[in-house]
């Protein structure tokens, strides 16, 4: 293809002709080049969120707690049966909803990428990486300070730490690139499939209730625990846990393939998404 | 003839958009699953063309007013020409490593929690700039601007002539190569326009700067251009070095579906109040 004229002048926005690794070197120098953009977006998200409330920034650890509270008060009235778990059921529940919120935030932050910043998008260039990078950043700064409250909680309950709970903060990584992976195909079918992405967002609330996050993995419901044998958010989700409480996992093998098929599918989204989004900024109707 | 090298060329750039919503959503997701290299020359049911095989040059030094009835395709020739949608068919070419910076709206990606100097730094880093590069600017951001005191008040309290004057001032601390102005100096006072202008007249006679000044208020057009391109309904149909002239056809064509007994009286009214 042409790409330089007789005045000494270059074809401007050519993308499609690069190699899979050339993207991905492009996409680092990118992210280097706009940091003080992304230093920029995170701290507007994070302040705007919190700048009009009274209560500001504590918002980040009231809703977790009162979320754990509901399933305390269904499991201590008995309307939930979750199964023999190994550390105290506030523990466990605390601590895995705390980790699903992580996966569902990562999900829900990026797949309304396109239409929370569509405004943004169609008056500015600039790379839509440092975007995604952006609001992964603002996501596992809103996880991080009610986690460390967390912690304090299972201190509180008697739960023990060893060295292999520092490695906790690394094995959440393929839970990240899978939610993100889903939000980021999901935020291009909200411009074009409205319908798909509400079945999307439906279907990844009502997986919490399939995976082991209120109950246990050995849960006695037969149909339910084969669904939980199949999911992969049982390891992606499980290993982290026990990691932190127990410093083991039984199943890590599985961890490890399901952490492994997570990052080729981030990869393949991440691919899919940087190729259509621009594509689909001049169909998205801005309300 | 212009003797100035050229800074910018467009060649062969036609875009299309869809009418209708159900099938603008059906055509994305089809493009994307289905055929993802679609005949792009072909326009589908309720398709039609936003910009059609639009060729122009931007010569060093110039300011190039751009004008066209609403809808004619001015923002989305700018929105291809900054990078913003994707180039289809045809192509954009600039001399490498030219830095091409763009207002459209003067309030996007302006936060209004945010003070006015806050905002000098968000807006230059989403041109581009690093944080030493704006730090370098502000004295010129402060004085440029005039804003004074109320750089420290948040943006969201901003009258429309203060946005105008920030986001105007941090666009041109960026420095950019080839600027894109698109209906942002509508808005502001009489005194910051002129100097505005005054300004753009300078900058432009710096070597490899030039302009694309995008406006439907004609007389700031009838100032500042060098030269014109009218657009209708997606195409460049008329273009002049003659001002006067070529704003003269724009409004003749804007009136061309009166009918003609009316047309001399509304063409002595568009005059009165807009040249």
């Amino acid at each position: 293809m042409e790409t330089t004229n007789t005045n000494g002048l270059t074809q401007l926005y050519l993308n499609d002709d690069k190699s899979f690794v050339g993207r991905f070197i492009d996409y680092a120098r990118n992210i280097k080049r706009y940091s003080y953009l992304l230093k920029q977006l995170v701290r507007i998200d994070i302040v705007t969120t919190y700048k009009r409330t009274f209560i500001g920034i504590s918002w980040l650890v009231i809703t977790p707690i009162l979320s754990v509270l509901i399933w305390i008060l269904l499991h201590s009235a008995g309307i939930i049966n979750p199964g023999q778990t190994d550390i105290p059921y506030p523990v466990y529940v605390l601590l895995s909803t705390s980790i699903w919120s992580f996966f569902q935030g990562s999900y829900s932050i990026t797949s309304n990428i396109i239409n929370n910043s569509g405004r943004f998008l169609v008056s500015a260039k600039f790379p839509h990486e440092v975007l995604i990078v952006e609001q992964i950043a603002v996501h596992c700064i809103n996880f991080i300070i009610p986690f460390l409250i967390n912690l304090l909680v299972l201190i509180l309950y008697g739960i023990k730490f060893s060295f292999a709970a520092l490695l906790f903060p690394v094995a959440l990584i393929p839970l990240l690139l899978l939610g993100t992976g889903i939000g980021l195909l999901t935020a291009l079918l909200r411009v074009v499939a409205v319908d798909l992405s509400r079945i999307t967002d439906q279907f990844i609330s009502f997986l919490m209730f399939l995976t082991p996050v209120v109950f246990t993995p050995k849960i006695e419901l037969a149909w339910l625990a084969n669904i939980v044998k199949y999911n992969p958010l049982t390891y992606l989700i499980g290993f982290p846990r026990d990691l932190l409480t127990q410093g083991i996992y039984s199943e890590t093998k599985i961890y490890l393939v399901v952490s492994l098929v997570s990052f080729l599918f981030f990869i393949f989204c991440l691919m899919i998404f940087m190729k259509y989004a621009g594509r689909l900024l001049e169909r998205l109707i801005i309300v | 003839m212009n003797n100035s090298q050229v800074i910018l060329s467009v060649r062969d750039v036609y875009k299309k958009f869809t009418k209708d919503i159900k099938h603008n959503m059906y055509y994305g997701i089809k493009d994307i699953l289905i055929d993802p290299k679609p005949n792009y020359m072909t326009l589908r049911k309720h398709e039609f063309w936003a910009l059609q095989n639009i060729n122009f040059d931007l010569y060093e030094g110039e300011i190039l007013g751009i004008v066209g009835a609403n809808g004619s395709g001015k923002t989305s020739l700018m929105r291809l020409v900054s990078g913003i949608y994707p180039i289809e068919t045809g192509k954009i070419l600039a001399r490498p490593g030219q830095k091409i910076t763009s207002v459209f709206a003067l309030k996007a990606g302006m936060q209004p929690l945010f003070t006015g100097r806050e905002n000098i730094h968000i807006k230059g880093a989403l041109f581009g700039m690093t944080k030493n590069e704006i730090e370098k600017k502000l004295s010129f951001i402060e004085e440029f601007s005039e804003l004074g005191d109320k750089l420290d008040v948040p943006f969201g309290n901003y009258s429309s002539g203060m946005s105008a004057r920030l986001a105007y001032t941090i666009a041109i601390a960026n420095d950019p190569d080839i600027f894109i102005i698109d209906e942002a100096l509508a808005v502001g006072d009489s005194v910051f326009k002129s100097k505005c202008f005054e300004h753009l007249k300078n900058y432009v006679k710096q070597p490899g700067k030039g302009v694309l000044f995008v406006s439907n208020i004609i007389h700031k057009i009838l100032r500042v251009a060098t030269r014109v391109i009218v657009m209708d309904e997606g195409k460049i149909i008329y273009e002049s070095t003659d001002i006067q002239k070529a704003l003269h056809f724009y409004i003749e064509n804007c009136l061309r579906h009166i009918d003609p007994a009316r047309r001399q009286k509304m063409l002595e009214t568009v005059e009165y109040y807009d040249l």
